[in-house]
C-alpha cells in the first residue's frame, strides 16, 4: 500500500477517536477539526518561525515534533477546558450546532490573523521524516498508544461513568457521577487527541491553512465514528481507516466521495444504529473465530485418525 | 446519633403549571425506619420523591437533612451526602453488564489519578479488583450473582427492579428511596422483596422510603405510613392508626355514596 495514503488513514483512525470520546458519554461534538487546526497551526509556526524547532534546512529534529505535538494538544485542551463548562450545557443538536459554530469561528479567526499567512496558509514546515513511511511508522505507534489508552479507559471510572451517562445522564448523576465534569473531561480528551494529531498531520502535509478546520471536516469526521461506531475504541479506528481509503480508492469519480460520506450518515444509523462494530459484533466474531478454530481442530483429529488407520480390530 | 431527623420535609409544594402536584406536605423519617408512602395514582408521590433527590425544584418549602438545608443541591451531591433512589420507571444502563451497572454506583469509591488508572498501576489495579468483589457482594445480596456478566438490558423485569437496588445500595446511602419495588412482580417476589428490604435495612443500618400500592403489604413491612391523596398528605402514623383513618378510607374506596 503506499504509505502516504496509510498515513491519512491513521491520522483518520486518530481523528475517529477524538470524535467517539465525547459520544461515548453522548456528547455529539463536531469541534474535533477545530482543535485539529489548532494543533496544526502551532506545529506550523513554530517549524517555521522558531530556528530551534526548524532544525537545518528542510529536515526538523524529531524533539521537536514531540514538543510540538504536546504543546498543540496543550493548547487545544486548554481552549475546551475553557470553553466547555458553558457549551455542554447544550444538549443533542444544539452541542452539535455550536461546535460547529466553534470550528468556524476558529477557522476565520486563522484566517485573518497576521502570522497564519491567509487563505493560502503556511508552506515549507520543515519534515522530520524523511519518508513517507517514516511518518506512517511514528503515527502507527501513537495510534497504538492512543488505542491502548482507550481500551484502558474503557475499564476505567471514568469510562464506566461516560458510559453511564450515555445510557441515562439523570440516573447517573443519582448514582454520585457529578455529570458536568465527567462531559468536560471527555472533551478535553478529545481535543487534546485533535491537537495532537494536527500537528503531526501539519508536517506531513507540508502546508498548513484554515480550511483545514471546516464544516466538511467536522461532516467527514462524524462520519468515521457513524459508520464504525462509538461504543469500542475499535470502531472509530475502523471507521477512521477505511472512511479515509474509500475517497482516495475512488479518487477517478471526485466529487463522489461527498456522496459517499453523506450517504453512509444517512443510511448507516439506519442499517447499523451502532455503527459496524459493537461489542456484540466483537463477542460475535470472537466466538465465530473459536467455533471455526473447533472445526478445524476436529477435521485434523478425523485425519489424524484416519492416518493412524482404522483403531478397531 | 443527633437528634434532628435524618429527613425533614417542611411544607412542601410542588406545582406544574396550574396542576398541584404537592400541596403543603410535610414529614419527618427517623434514622433507622422503613417509612411508606402510600396513595392513589397521580397522588404526587414519585414527585415527592424527585423533589427529595433535587430532581425537581419545589414551588415553596424546604427538605432538611439531619436539621440542615441543602440549597443548590445537585443529584450527585446528595448521593455523596447518603441518599440514593431507585424509579418507578426503571433506569438502568443498559448497556452495561450487570456488574457494571453496581461497579457505577462504586464510582465515588474507585477516585484514582487518571494517569495512575490508564497505566494501570499496582495500586489502581487492586483497588479494582476490591470494588469488583464489592459489586459481586451486593449482586449476591439481591439475589444476582450468577447473572452478573449479562447485559443489564437482557434481564427478567423483577430482576431488573433488584439489580437497580444493588445499584443503589453500592453507593452507601444513609436513605433509601424506593420507588415502587414491587411493580410487576408477582405475590412470591413481593413476599421476597419484602424480606430483602428489611435484610437491606438490618445489614446496612440505614433508613428507608418506599412507595408500594399494595397496602397489605405496607402495612407489614413499614414502620410508620404517610398517605397522598391529590398532593396533600391526609394521614401519617402507624399501619394500626393509617389503616382506620377515615380520610384514608375514604380516598381508597371513594366516597360511601
Ligand atoms: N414533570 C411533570 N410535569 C407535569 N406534571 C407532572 C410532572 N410530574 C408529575 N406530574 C403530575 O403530577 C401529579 C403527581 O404525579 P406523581 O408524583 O407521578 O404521582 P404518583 O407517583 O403518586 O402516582 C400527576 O398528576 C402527574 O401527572
Ligand atoms: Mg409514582
Amino acid at each position: 500500500m503506499d504509505a502516504g495514503l496509510l498515513q491519512q488513514m491513521l491520522i483518520g483512525a486518530l481523528l475517529g477517536l477524538s470524535v467517539s470520546l465525547p459520544l461515548r458519554c453522548g456528547q455529539l461534538s463536531l469541534a474535533t477539526p477545530g482543535f485539529f487546526a489548532i494543533g496544526g497551526t502551532v506545529a506550523a509556526l513554530l517549524s517555521t518561525r522558531i530556528p530551534a524547532f526548524a532544525g537545518t534546512g528542510a529536515t526538523s529534529p524529531l524533539p521537536a515534533l514531540l514538543l510540538e505535538m504536546g504543546l498543540g494538544g496543550l493548547l487545544a485542551g486548554l481552549l475546551a477546558w475553557a470553553i466547555g463548562g458553558t457549551v455542554l450545557r447544550l444538549r443533542g443538536i444544539y452541542l452539535a450546532i455550536a461546535t460547529i459554530a466553534l470550528v468556524e469561528i476558529l477557522r476565520v479567526i486563522t484566517l485573518n490573523l497576521p502570522f497564519t499567512g491567509g487563505a493560502l496558509g503556511i508552506f515549507g514546515i520543515p519534515q522530520p521524516f524523511a519518508t513517507a513511511s517514516g511518518y506512517a511508522g511514528f503515527t502507527l505507534v501513537l495510534l497504538a498508544l492512543v488505542c491502548w489508552l482507550c481500551a484502558r479507559l474503557e475499564q476505567l471510572r471514568l469510562g464506566r461513568a461516560m458510559a453511564a451517562i450515555r445510557d441515562d445522564e439523570l440516573a447517573a448523576a443519582c448514582v454520585g457521577i457529578d455529570t458536568a465534569a465527567v462531559k468536560l473531561n471527555a472533551f478535553v480528551l478529545s481535543a487534546l487527541l485533535a491537537g495532537v494529531t494536527g500537528a503531526l498531520a501539519a508536517h506531513f502535509l507540508n502546508s498548513w491553512n484554515a480550511k483545514v478546520g471546516s464544516f466538511d471536516a467536522s461532516i467527514t469526521t462524524l462520519a468515521f465514528v457513524v459508520f464504525g461506531g462509538s461504543r469500542t475504541w475499535l470502531g472509530p479506528v475502523i471507521g477512521g481507516l477505511v472512511l479515509t481509503a474509500l475517497p482516495e480508492l475512488l479518487r477517478p469519480v471526485g466529487d463522489l466521495r461527498l456522496i459517499v460520506f453523506g450517504l453512509v450518515i444517512l443510511l448507516g444509523p439506519v442499517l447499523f444504529p451502532q455503527g459496524l462494530i459493537t461489542p456484540q459484533a466483537l463477542h460475535g466474531l470472537g466466538h465465530g473465530l473459536l467455533g471455526f478454530g473447533q472445526q478445524l481442530r476436529g477435521y485434523g483429529h478425523q485425519l489424524l485418525e484416519r492416518a493412524s488407520g482404522p483403531r478397531r480390530p | 446519633m443527633s437528634t434532628a431527623p435524618l429527613l425533614e420535609v417542611a411544607g412542601l409544594s410542588c406545582r406544574f403549571g396550574g396542576l398541584v402536584a404537592l400541596h403543603e406536605v410535610s414529614l419527618t423519617v427517623r434514622e433507622g425506619e422503613i417509612f411508606g408512602l402510600i396513595g392513589p395514582n397521580g397522588a404526587g408521590k414519585t414527585t415527592l420523591f424527585n423533589v427529595i433527590s433535587a430532581l425537581t425544584p419545589p414551588s415553596s418549602g424546604r427538605v432538611l437533612w439531619r436539621g440542615q438545608a441543602i440549597p443548590h443541591s445537585r443529584p450527585d451531591q446528595l448521593s455523596r451526602l447518603g441518599l440514593a433512589r431507585t424509579f418507578q420507571n426503571l433506569r438502568l444502563f443498559d448497556s452495561l453488564s450487570v456488574r457494571d451497572n453496581v461497579l457505577v454506583g462504586l464510582h465515588r469509591f474507585a477516585a484514582s489519578p487518571l494517569a495512575a488508572g490508564l497505566l494501570g498501576s499496582a495500586t489502581v489495579r487492586r483497588r479494582q479488583r476490591q470494588l469488583e468483589q464489592r459489586a459481586l457482594e451486593l449482586l449476591a445480596l439481591v439475589g444476582l450473582a450468577e447473572e452478573a456478566q449479562l447485559p443489564a438490558a437482557s434481564l427478567p423485569y423483577g430482576e431488573r427492579r433488584r439489580l437497580e437496588i444493588a445499584r443503589a445500595l453500592a453507593t452507601e446511602p444513609r436513605l433509601l428511596l424506593l420507588d415502587e419495588p414491587a411493580a410487576g412482580m408477582n405475590p412470591a417476589e413481593k413476599n421476597d422483596l419484602c424480606g430483602l428490604i428489611r435484610t437491606i435495612r438490618d445489614h446496612f443500618d440505614l433508613t428507608v422510603m418506599i412507595i408500594e400500592h399494595h397496602v397489605p403489604l405496607m402495612m407489614r413491612l413499614c414502620d410508620r405510613l404517610a398517605v397522598l391523596n391529590f398532593g396533600e398528605r391526609i394521614a401519617l402514623g402507624s399501619p394500626a392508626a393509617v389503616r382506620h383513618d377515615p380520610r384514608v378510607i375514604e380516598a381508597y374506596l371513594g366516597s360511601a355514596r
